[in-house]
């Protein structure tokens, strides 16, 4: 008996002594999950000086595999339901509705509220990470707000003036297109719901139950089908043209005006100086008009052993000079007004097509059927309205059926 | 002797049948994880009903079939030829192969940029030639996709048939052909009466195990098309993956992958029969 009281004694000395406390002080490791569009690029020097900066906190970062999308958000799905998920991960909003179902997010709002760089996120961001039950559970990281690109010279030459409203856009697509040049690169392929909504949703129609069948979004998908079958302003191939094709048709000038949104505003600078620019997309008529929000936030997992070691990771990637930080690799717009102001990875024109898109910005119901809409029901339906497979009010039906029932 | 091979294929071939099967009469949702409730046979019967599950099974023959009879023409043809002396044949013997070791999804980002309509090589070709009076959309219009994404499996898989022909072909005694020359018989009847005969049995082997493998096979259509134009290129197992993997659905999808091993099983009971009388 003595002898355990002894070696009790002795081992709460050695707990206490100044040898003892860097196992007690042993930083906590948060995993995050992220992926970037460069392949190249990579958080490293965030990393570093976050962990500079909170020494008792071990950033695990892990690239995932993007695969259009799917093979990041089913890794994901997976990773939770084995118990073997991240403390954190870079989300998107077609797969909130799935993670609040799997009660694998944890809401941010007490956190949110209590941040005090909380303002330096516009009030148009904060709305659009909002979930339908009122509660934030993703932290705003990058942004993108698709936009219309337009050549000013092929314009000029037919005196013509950029497009604001959907008769003018119509108009010069039609003017613009002869020979081997479109006035429109529509994007029918994967991810190209995206550059679709400007136009469905462009007159007042709602991305909400009915929306898709209402009269305003009915008429305008007709618009948008009719750009291909019967004014023939897009190239032949629009049906299964996707990123690549869209972006590399405008570089080599075979179309003249295409969605998309800031991540090729350099490059598209680079190719056409000032012959290029962006605007927002048209609207409709009393100043109606829906520009899709691209979002890129982080979530913190219920799961989660360390979630507030977690938060404080997320929040640090937001704030200020990191979240510019951090969007010099992303590629993407910061989401804090003070980096925005002082914004120079891209061309000033480029970013107010951005910044003045932003009260226009929306995004697909957040439901659990959306990710299933983006990578399947989308390009299927689309592309057999545009082969004439069917009627565009047939694929607004089968659309609102996905959704709504 | 026999035990460890059974207990490898038991967890590595039996258990994840027996899954399969088990998740095909639940309603599994992959965001769904609490709930799974029995549903007996609805998703079969779900499946069977649904439009897009028979236009799958159309495009999976038509797959099937051109992919394996396009690649076997080829083969056929480049194994007579390596089996021929001329300068370079191990050259050309190794590069019939380079097809076969490429990766799908290079060879599909490969055929994609090739067939494209605004970039691509082929058009590029067909117009200077004269052979195409414009650049033709080969993968966004439904009555040329299928074609396109069967010329890129026919590149790819051609190498199987050619290497496998090749090796049936230098199993035939040269004096049967030394014979037949005697018995006066020319290119034609050598083929016919010694050649054809003599690798009857690869063939049958070669044609049965390719089948089930293109059936099966999804990567080089979902990196091409991804089954589009709108369903044009939709296969059966690309069905099952979408229908899982997208949409989260594993039930459904782990029955439509049940119905397709359904009917590749005759495929697979006479290979199995041919190997066990062989």
């Amino acid at each position: 008996m003595k002898r355990r009281t002894l070696l009790s004694g002795a081992a709460a000395t050695l707990a206490a002594t100044p040898l003892a406390r860097p196992h007690a002080q042993k930083p906590v490791t948060i995993r995050w999950w992220y992926h970037f569009d460069d392949p190249k690029a990579t958080p490293d020097e965030l990393v570093a000086a976050f962990q500079k900066e909170h020494p008792d906190i071990r950033i695990e970062p892990e690239n995932i595999p993007w695969g259009g999308g799917g093979d990041y958000d089913n890794r994901l799905y997976t990773s939770i339901i084995a118990g073997n998920g991240p403390d954190t991960a870079m989300v998107k909003f077609n797969n909130l509705a799935r993670l609040i179902e799997m009660d694998a997010i944890v809401p941010l709002d007490k956190r949110i509220d209590a941040w005090s760089a909380k303002s330096d996120i516009s009030a148009d961001l904060w709305r659009l990470h909002t979930a339908p039950d009122g509660k934030r559970y993703y932290m705003p990281l990058q942004y993108v707000v698709l936009y219309l690109y337009v050549r000013l010279d092929l314009l000029a030459k037919q005196n013509l003036k950029p497009p604001t409203n959907f008769d003018d856009f119509l108009t010069a697509a039609k003017a613009l297109t002869g020979g081997e040049l479109w006035g429109f690169g529509m994007r029918g392929g994967s991810g190209g719901h995206d550059s679709w909504m400007p136009f469905a949703f462009g007159t007042g129609a709602k991305p909400v139950q009915g929306g898709f069948v209402s009269p305003q979004g009915l008429a305008q998908n007709r618009y948008f089908i009719d750009l291909y079958r019967t004014h023939k302003v897009c190239p032949p191939s629009a049906p299964t043209d996707a990123f690549l094709q869209i972006v590399n048709n405008l570089k080599s000038g075979r179309v003249a005006m295409t969605v998309h949104h800031i991540s090729t505003a350099n490059t598209m600078a680079e190719t056409f100086g000032d012959n290029i620019t962006a605007i927002p997309v048209p609207r409709g008529p009393n100043g109606s008009g829906f520009a899709t929000f691209g979002d890129g936030s982080n979530a913190v997992f219920s799961a989660s052993k360390n979630p507030e070691a977690a938060w404080t990771w997320i929040s640090w990637l937001s704030t200020g000079p990191n979240n510019v930080l951090y969007n010099k690799a992303a590629g993407q717009m910061t989401v804090t007004t003070s980096g925005a102001a002082n914004w120079t990875l891209h061309p000033k024109r480029f970013v107010q097509a951005t910044v003045d898109s932003l009260p226009i910005a929306g995004v697909l119901p957040n439901l659990p059927q959306t990710a299933d809409f983006t990578r399947v029901v989308w390009p299927q339906n689309t592309q057999k309205a545009l082969l004439g497979q069917i009627q565009p009010d047939e694929m607004m039906q089968a659309f609102e059926k996905l959704f709504f029932g | 002797m026999l035990a460890p091979a059974l207990a490898a294929a038991a967890v590595l071939v039996l258990l994840p049948v027996l899954d399969t099967l088990w998740l095909s009469l639940h309603d599994v949702i992959l965001y769904r994880p609490r709930l799974r409730p029995f549903v007996g046979l609805s998703n079969y019967m779900h499946a069977l009903s649904d439009p897009v599950f028979w236009e799958s099974l159309g495009n999976s023959l038509l797959w099937v079939i051109g992919a394996v009879s396009l690649q076997f023409a080829l083969g056929f043809a480049a194994a007579l030829l390596l089996n021929r002396s001329f300068a370079w044949r191990g050259v050309a013997r190794a590069l019939v192969v380079v097809p076969w070791a490429l990766p799908s999804v290079i060879i599909g980002l490969i055929w994609t940029w090739m067939l494209d309509f605004n970039l691509g090589v082929l058009n590029n070709i067909g117009v200077q030639l004269g052979i195409l009076s414009h650049s033709v959309p080969w993968l966004a219009q439904p009555s040329t996709a299928m074609a396109g994404v069967i010329l890129a499996v026919m590149w790819q898989g051609f190498p199987f048939f050619a290497v496998t022909l090749l090796a049936g072909l230098q199993a035939i005694p040269g004096e049967l052909y030394e014979a037949a020359a005697i018995d006066g018989a020319g290119a034609w009847g050598k083929f016919r009466h010694i050649t054809l005969p003599g690798l009857a049995g690869v063939i049958a082997t070669a044609l049965l195990l390719r089948m089930i493998w293109v059936a099966n096979s999804l990567d080089l259509i979902l990196v091409m098309t991804g089954g589009g134009p709108g369903t044009a290129t939709q296969t059966l197992p690309l069905h099952a993956f979408l229908t899982a993997w997208s949409g989260g659905n594993y039930g459904h999808g782990s029955a439509l992958a049940v119905l397709l091993t359904l009917l590749l099983l005759g495929v697979v009971v006479t290979y199995v029969w041919r190997s066990r009388r062989e």
